[in-house]
């Protein structure tokens, strides 16, 4: 077990890496009365098809999504839920593009769920009959998204820059797709995705370290670490797809979203480092207290904005979703603020001081630092302890010979407008 | 935790005191009795404060500034509870030690600054037009866009169908023509009104010392008139209607959204606070609950399915996202379910299960600031006891005393927000 202190923060992580590859990360704290349990494979919904001993396997779209709600049919009979409600605990589970992850949390029975979200998770029981009964509730959920107008623009979106990655399919699926979804599909997938070295436990809060990876030992050392599939993708290309799409919905107030693909093979700069300097330019730009705000605000056209980065292999994505009575005149400005790409430095500096500021401010909600530790360990495979640093050593050069680099005119256009 | 409460006359000072955070955090809270035509302009004027101040006069010089606070936070919020609404304005700031000597004082200054020193014209002391111009477009985008969350708009809708003279009904977004109407002079009005008639509560959640925080809260929030409480917070129990009211709207959505409000009559006080609790965690609270294993789960007739309930408006509601097709059937079920309710089809083990909950829930309210606010103002409001010797209580309910509560919930109004979209997926 190796201690991180995380600096700055009067807190250390404890982590360790199995021989059988399954990785652990634990934040203890001291003055918390709750806890909360992530178990997690890096399985999403990216994995369209994969190759394994020169066999390919294309499942139903969808399945990564499937599978996680199936996860909670026991052969015992015993609902996961139930057995979590017993202590009070909640339980959840979701599917992202790039991971499933099972939670619990809550304040009472730490070691009992601990060892109980690890079985539950290790026992899959798939049945005809119980994979029949889920396709009307996830039909449900699909049709629950397509239903937010939000979530429709952003789909489009993607779909507009990107033409192979499987981003531009919902995390779901379709009503068509799980309808095909067999049994079978499902013990593939979870053959082989679900193993040991493609999986990690994320545990922050009340317990006590040393007795967490003694029951994870027992629960987990056994397994073997497992060959894993290859992800058969084809290279998504560096330019859009489609640069601009408009579509009718059942809104009133009109919707953009404004996306910038930028590929990152020839960027020098490592992964964590890229997504700081790139998070930096946005925010400048387009955050809460940029001039952009200010003068859209001024003049009318902005009424929400919403505004996010996105990593897939060699390519990272900047979306802005707003809504806004005068579409055609945000989207404008938009391109008028990258257009004239400037940075003071005295902006840079102080939204340096709010991030270090907001570091030492999540640390004390467990929520929050238990989503920002498992981002971290999906993207980097680590906990960063030195963040505060890193933030503080970001120097103004760095960021404009980035932004000399980025081509910020490969945009995709989409809009939304009464139907 | 440690809880002092001060009547400051034209204030309570509620100081509630802990090592658990690296932030201090200070709620204002206004309250009032609510009147359905000022729920608009309450909103708007809330928004307005954050917009300027007389020494900030952009909203991004405001940000700015919060920003070199290190990101001190401020935000607002209105909602209703009863026969009430609640504008509070909330300050989160980092203790000295993380940043720098002074900073938190700088900080409940800004935050007063937002409260008690409004961007007004020079000429005649009233909000500027230009500024009420913008936050007046931002509300109507809000109006406009009411529907988009189908969900929310379904409650609107059912509560209006039960009772449209009730508050339950008021709209918390507000109503255009209240909008329309609204200038800066009537707003500087509804402000005034505020800072001099309703009661305030001030909150300060943090690790500091209580004479200091005493003498800087004085310094910054200097109300002047003392207030007496008149209206109760809790709403009369309505009569239920001799047969249910079905409602509905249709929508060109994929999904439908079944709203029931439920009227509970003649809660006592004990009931409301204890066994009505533990009734509604059995029957809809969570994904082991009545209604998701039955409906969801067993059934397959939805995704979401829950129910909560409002201790204020003396009414439960159940909500679910269905397919158009299944209204009946989810209907009937659903009260099947809170026959079998009123008729004791509960185990031991389901009522084990929700004491749990509540006591996990009572844990975890230490564990936020925002927890521990609420936890306060709802004691000041409702006159419940303290945490500690309600979680005792709780424990000690019997399913006799479920049961009794559970024969008190009517099924009155069932509204469907109806999805009439087919498209092939």
């Amino acid at each position: 077990m190796k201690k991180i202190d995380l600096e700055g923060l009067d807190i250390s992580a404890y982590t360790e890496t199995l021989s059988n590859g399954l990785e652990i990360y634990m934040l203890p704290y001291e003055n918390k009365n709750n806890y909360f349990i992530s178990y997690a494979t890096r399985f999403g919904s990216d994995v369209l098809e994969f190759e394994k001993n020169e066999e390919i396997t294309k499942p139903p779209l969808g399945i990564a999504h499937f599978l996680e709600h199936k996860m909670f049919e026991q052969e015992d009979g015993v609902d996961p839920f139930t057995y979590f409600s017993k202590s009070g605990t909640d339980s959840n589970a979701s599917t992202s593009f790039d991971n499933t992850q099972y939670i619990c949390y809550g304040t009472k029975e730490f070691t009992k769920n601990l060892k109980y979200l690890i079985r539950f998770v290790s026992n899959p029981y798939y049945t005809e009959e119980n994979v029949e009964k889920e396709k009307g509730i996830i039909a449900e959920e699909i049709k629950m998204y397509q239903d937010i107008p939000d979530f429709k623009l952003e789909m489009e979106l993607r779909k507009s820059l990107y033409k192979y990655s499987a981003r531009r399919i919902d995390i779901a699926g379709t009503i068509k797709e799980i309808n095909k979804i067999k049994k079978e599909d499902l013990h593939t997938c979870y053959r082989n995705f679900y193993v040991p070295n493609n999986m990690f436990l994320l545990i922050v809060g009340k317990f006590n370290p040393e007795e967490a990876i003694e029951i994870i030992k027992e629960e987990l050392e056994y397994r073997h670490k497992e060959k894993l599939p290859t992800i058969v993708e084809k290279e998504e290309p560096e330019a859009v797809y489609k640069t601009s799409k408009t579509l009718k919905e059942n809104i009133e107030v009109p919707k953009i979203a404004f996306g910038i693909k930028i590929p990152t093979k020839k960027i020098k700069m490592d992964s964590l480092e890229l997504d700081l300097y790139l998070n930096m330019i946005t925010t400048i730009l387009f955050g809460s207290s940029s001039e952009f705000r200010e003068r859209v605000r001024k003049k009318k056209l902005l009424n929400s904005l919403y505004m996010e980065w996105e990593s897939i292999t060699n390519i990272k994505t900047f979306y802005i979703m707003a809504s806004s009575i005068k579409p055609k005149e945000l989207i404008e400005e938009i391109k008028q603020e990258l257009e004239e790409l400037s940075i003071s430095k005295t902006t840079f500096e102080r939204i340096k001081k709010v991030w270090i500021a907001n570091e030492v401010k999540m640390i004390d909600n467990i929520d929050s630092t238990v989503n920002n530790l498992y981002d971290d360990i999906l993207k980097y495979k680590k906990i960063i302890p030195n963040k505060i640093e890193l933030i503080r050593n970001m120097k103004i050069e760095k960021c404009n010979k980035l932004i000399e680099q980025i081509n910020w005119e490969n945009q995709s256009i989409i809009r939304m407008e009464k139907k | 935790m440690k809880y002092i409460k001060k009547d400051l006359g034209s204030f309570n000072l509620h100081l509630i005191k802990t090592k658990k955070f690296k932030t201090t955090t200070i709620r204002v809270v206004f309250h009032t009795p609510i009147k359905k035509e000022e729920t608009t302009k309450r909103n708007v004027l809330t928004d307005i404060l954050l917009q300027s101040t007389k020494k900030y006069d952009s909203r991004r010089s405001l940000t700015i500034e919060s920003e070199e606070l290190y990101a001190a936070d401020v935000s607002n919020s209105n909602h209703r509870l009863g026969n009430y609404i609640f504008t509070s304005f909330t300050l989160q700031s980092l203790s000295d030690k993380y940043t720098e000597d002074g900073n938190l004082e700088k900080a409940i200054e800004f935050l007063g600054e937002i409260i008690f020193h409004p961007d007004f014209t020079e000429k005649d002391n009233i909000f500027k037009e230009e500024k009420l111009d913008i936050v007046k477009t931002n509300a109507t985008v809000a109006l406009n866009s009411i529907k988009e969350d189908s969900s929310g708009y379904s409650l609107i809708r059912a509560c209006e169908a039960y009772d449209k003279e009730s508050p339950i009904s008021y709209r918390m977004i507000g109503y255009q023509e209240d909008l329309d109407q609204i200038t800066p002079s009537s707003l500087k009005e509804c402000y005034q009104k505020m800072i001099d008639n309703d009661y305030v509560d001030i909150f300060v959640v943090g690790d500091y010392d209580s004479k200091e925080m005493l003498l800087l809260i004085k310094k910054y929030f200097k109300f002047k008139k003392i207030k007496k409480r008149k209206a109760p917070y809790l709403l009369e129990p309505k009569k239920c209607r001799k047969r249910r009211l079905f409602a509905k709207e249709t929508t060109d959505n994929s999904q439908s959204k079944l709203a029931m409000i439920c009227p509970l009559s003649k809660l006592t006080e004990y009931e409301r606070n204890y066994p009505l609790t533990l009734a509604n965690l059995i029957l809809g609270g969570g994904t082991d609950s009545k209604l998701f294993k039955e409906v969801r789960e067993k059934n397959s007739l939805c995704y979401t399915i829950h129910s909560m309930v409002n201790k204020f408006d003396n009414i439960l509601i159940i909500m679910a996202g269905i397919d158009r097709d299944n209204f009946n059937k989810t209907v009937d079920l659903i009260t099947e379910n809170v026959n079998n309710m009123k008729k004791g089809k509960f185990s031991e083990k389901d009522i084990q299960i929700a004491k749990e909950f509540y006591n996990t829930a009572a844990d975890e309210v230490e564990e936020s600031e925002y927890r521990m606010i609420s936890e306060v103002l709802m004691q000041e409001v409702l006159g419940l006891e303290p945490l500690k010797d309600r979680v005792k209580k709780m424990n000690q309910v019997s399913k006799s005393e479920i049961v009794k509560v559970c024969k008190k919930i009517n099924m009155d109004t069932v509204f469907l927000l109806e999805g009439v979209k087919n498209e092939e997926n």
